[in-house]
């Protein structure tokens, strides 16, 4: 199996038309939901990583790590926090409640939802809650994104509990972690442009009263053996193609836009004035912008390569400045992440690349843009293989012109898995709970 | 009248605050497209309001879900010296705009009320909150609750079943202040007690707003045509 899956990967980097998608990571922390209050403007303290469980390694559990990262501290770059939730469910993404409380994590095997307490301790979370009844009440599988809304938590899924292809759709629930209700994606024709049906990321302009959601591909093909994949051309044919604009208020999709390539995460520039989103197609290795043309009415248009199309860098996961105007893209194959000028999102422009490992798939910056944050696993069955299978997270400080290394976690040495997706927390300055604040 | 009172409420709020900071976005709500019209969707059903006891401006126990139920409910907790632009005053501009377009619209002035409660009990005594409340809010057309709670154990239930998070300002020392960092939200409660919307400072667009709350009106109507009640 090892060494099959190696050759695999050689092959794939030779041979551009065997593409495979990588889900990448939604959010950071200039990308999280707009409804999220509490963000760190400043320096983080922590960043947790939702990590997957390898067989063998250590407790073989899927946990949640966190790392100190504050400079100065005594346990700076070291593990501070291990929360292993027991046994392997395809540990995958995050995201906070919109009062940065909580951290819900998903599983896109088991489709099991942790919730974490990140506020007690957040040097040490706590698990609180386990969501199990997300295929039971919706008959969606393989929860991807977790997008706050005001009380409640949007969760863009990949796949479902019948066929476990890639039709899906978005699911809600209320903060307290019970159900509310379900939004299929659509599988008809709107606006000349039939809509496949399948999910990933999600993200909202409130001002425009848009949600914007991509897609991936189902259960059988992110589960499955990833040369098994490449190989059955049945196979390679269930990847997202669309995009989806929905009227937020009454989440009825309004547009399908056509966006080849499996479009992963999407990042929207919330600036006043600006209003454009951009995703990244990674098969076709391509960014793409989204833009109102005229009022209500949305275009996509690919407005720059990513890397060597032709070598299938395969981009993962993107991050946005916080003033719109620059974005950090992973590419997972040849381990290099990319920054873009994007002062003309109709024209970005690369002006920096660095190899970072063997593979990487997050990218996640702080809020003024000084430090940036890479982990490299992107899933169990899709991770390179022996020597390149390398597992970190490695932090850098950016001066606007080089990466300079600041830390590196390596998981492996660890005994912890595979490092996935990554958040960052505070600890609150100057602030007490209502409870223990005295008075009667 | 109004207009005075609010002035006078809001010039006291300046005198005696503190330096109130809501950490949460630091952006009016902006909106940038027509609201969808009233009763072309459905809200979500998002958790039912569980009852405690509170206190009326004249010191009256009473039941929080006396006050969230039989009309169209909108919920905010505030303190009275909150005087962050986008917190407190920003809701309260908020609301008393909305409220006036709901005395203006025809058969909905009855069916709605707005429910202010206090996360600071202890300043925020019923003496204050009702002259808070008259200097404020005050309309006799309109119904306005303004309630606080016997006491912080007695309030945090409430919070905790809203999701409505705050936290108290501490000093150099350690020391608790006055202050209050919370994230504003309001809370759309239909006549049977359950939360269908909660708007957060990006969602503060009143014209949506408002057409929320026709939209649970008219789901009422429906529902009692069909001899149904919601």
């Amino acid at each position: 199996m090892v060494h099959s899956r190696r050759a695999v990967w050689a092959a794939l980097t030779s041979v551009l038309s065997l593409v495979v998608v990588a889900p990448g990571s939604y959010a950071d922390e200039t990308c999280n939901s707009p409804y999220i209050t509490n963000l760190i403007k400043g320096q983080e303290d922590y960043v947790h990583v939702w990590t997957l469980g390898v067989q063998g390694l250590g407790d073989g559990s899927d946990k949640l790590v966190t790392i100190d990262a504050k400079p100065g501290s005594p346990y700076y770059g070291r593990v501070v926090g291990v929360s292993a939730v027991g046994g392997r469910g395809e540990a995958h993404h995050m995201g906070f409640t919109d009062d940065r409380k909580y951290l819900w994590a998903g599983n896109l095997d088991d489709s099991k939802i942790f919730v974490f307490d990140v506020v007690k301790d957040p040097a040490h979370p706590t698990l609180i809650q386990t969501i199990t009844d997300l295929p039971a009440k919706t008959k969606y599988v393989g929860p991807h994104t977790f997008y706050a809304l005001p009380g409640r938590m949007l969760i863009g899924n990949l796949s479902n509990s019948t066929d476990k292809g890639g039709v899906t759709g978005l699911a809600v629930y209320n903060n307290k972690g019970a159900f509310v209700t379900k939004y299929p994606m659509p599988t008809k024709d709107i606006g000349g442009v039939t809509g496949d049906g399948y999910g990933y990321d999600v993200a909202i302009n409130p001002a425009k009263n848009v949600l914007l959601t991509s897609s991936f591909s189902g259960y059988n093909n992110y589960m499955r053996d990833l040369g098994a994949v490449i190989k059955d051309p049945e196979a390679m044919k269930h990847f997202g193609a669309t995009m989806v604009v929905w009227n937020l208020k009454t989440m009825q999709p309004t547009q399908i836009l056509s966006v080849p390539g499996a479009p992963l995460e999407i990042r929207w520039n919330l600036v006043p004035g600006q209003n454009w989103a951009v995703t990244a197609a990674a098969l076709t290795s391509k960014l793409w912008l989204i833009k109102e043309d005229t009022p209500g009415h949305w275009t996509a248009k690919d407005v720059a390569v990513i890397g060597d199309p032709s070598k299938t860098p395969l981009p993962v996961d993107i991050s946005i400045t916080a003033d719109g105007k620059g974005l950090w893209v992973d590419t997972f194959m040849d381990g290099t992440i990319h920054y873009f000028d994007l002062s003309d999102p109709q024209h970005p422009k690369e002006t920096y690349h660095k190899v970072v490992g063997k593979q990487v798939n997050m990218v996640s910056q702080s809020w003024d843009g000084k430090r940036v944050y890479v982990t490299s696993s992107l899933l169990s069955h899709w991770d390179k293989t022996g020597t390149d299978n390398e597992q970190f997270l490695r932090a850098f400080n950016w001066d606007g012109k080089l990466l300079m290394p600041a830390f590196s976690v390596d998981f492996t040495k660890e005994k912890l898995g595979r490092p996935h997706h990554m958040k960052l927390t505070a600890k609150p300055t100057q602030q007490v709970a209502l409870a223990s604040a005295g008075g009667s | 009248m109004r207009i005075a009172g609010l002035a006078l409420g809001l010039s006291a709020v300046v005198l005696t605050a503190q330096s109130a900071v809501d950490p949460g976005a630091a952006t009016a709500p902006r909106m940038e497209f027509v609201a969808p019209a009233a009763g072309s969707y459905q809200l979500q059903r998002i958790q039912p309001v569980r009852d405690a006891i509170l206190l009326t401006a004249s010191g009256t126990p009473t039941h929080l879900a006396g006050v969230t139920s039989r009309k169209i409910t909108l919920l905010t907790f505030f303190y009275t010296y909150c005087a962050d632009p986008l917190g407190c005053p920003f809701a309260y501009t908020t609301l008393t705009g909305l409220r006036d377009r709901v005395l203006a619209e025809p058969g909905l002035a009855g069916r709605v009320r707005f429910v202010s409660v206090s996360f600071d009990p202890t300043t925020d005594t019923p003496q204050a909150i009702g002259w808070y409340g008259q200097h404020v809010s005050a309309d006799p057309r309109f119904e306005w609750q303004f309630l606080t709670a016997r006491s912080v154990s007695e309030l945090m239930p409430v919070l905790d079943d809203f999701g409505q998070d705050v936290s108290v300002e501490t000093d150099a020392a350690g020391h608790p202040t006055r202050t209050r960092h919370h994230m504003l939200k309001l809370f759309l409660i239909d006549a049977s007690g359950e939360v269908r919307e909660i708007y957060t400072l990006a969602f503060l667009q009143p014209q949506v707003m408002f057409n929320d709350i026709k939209t649970l009106a008219m789901e009422t109507e429906r529902a009692t045509t069909l001899g149904d009640q919601p």
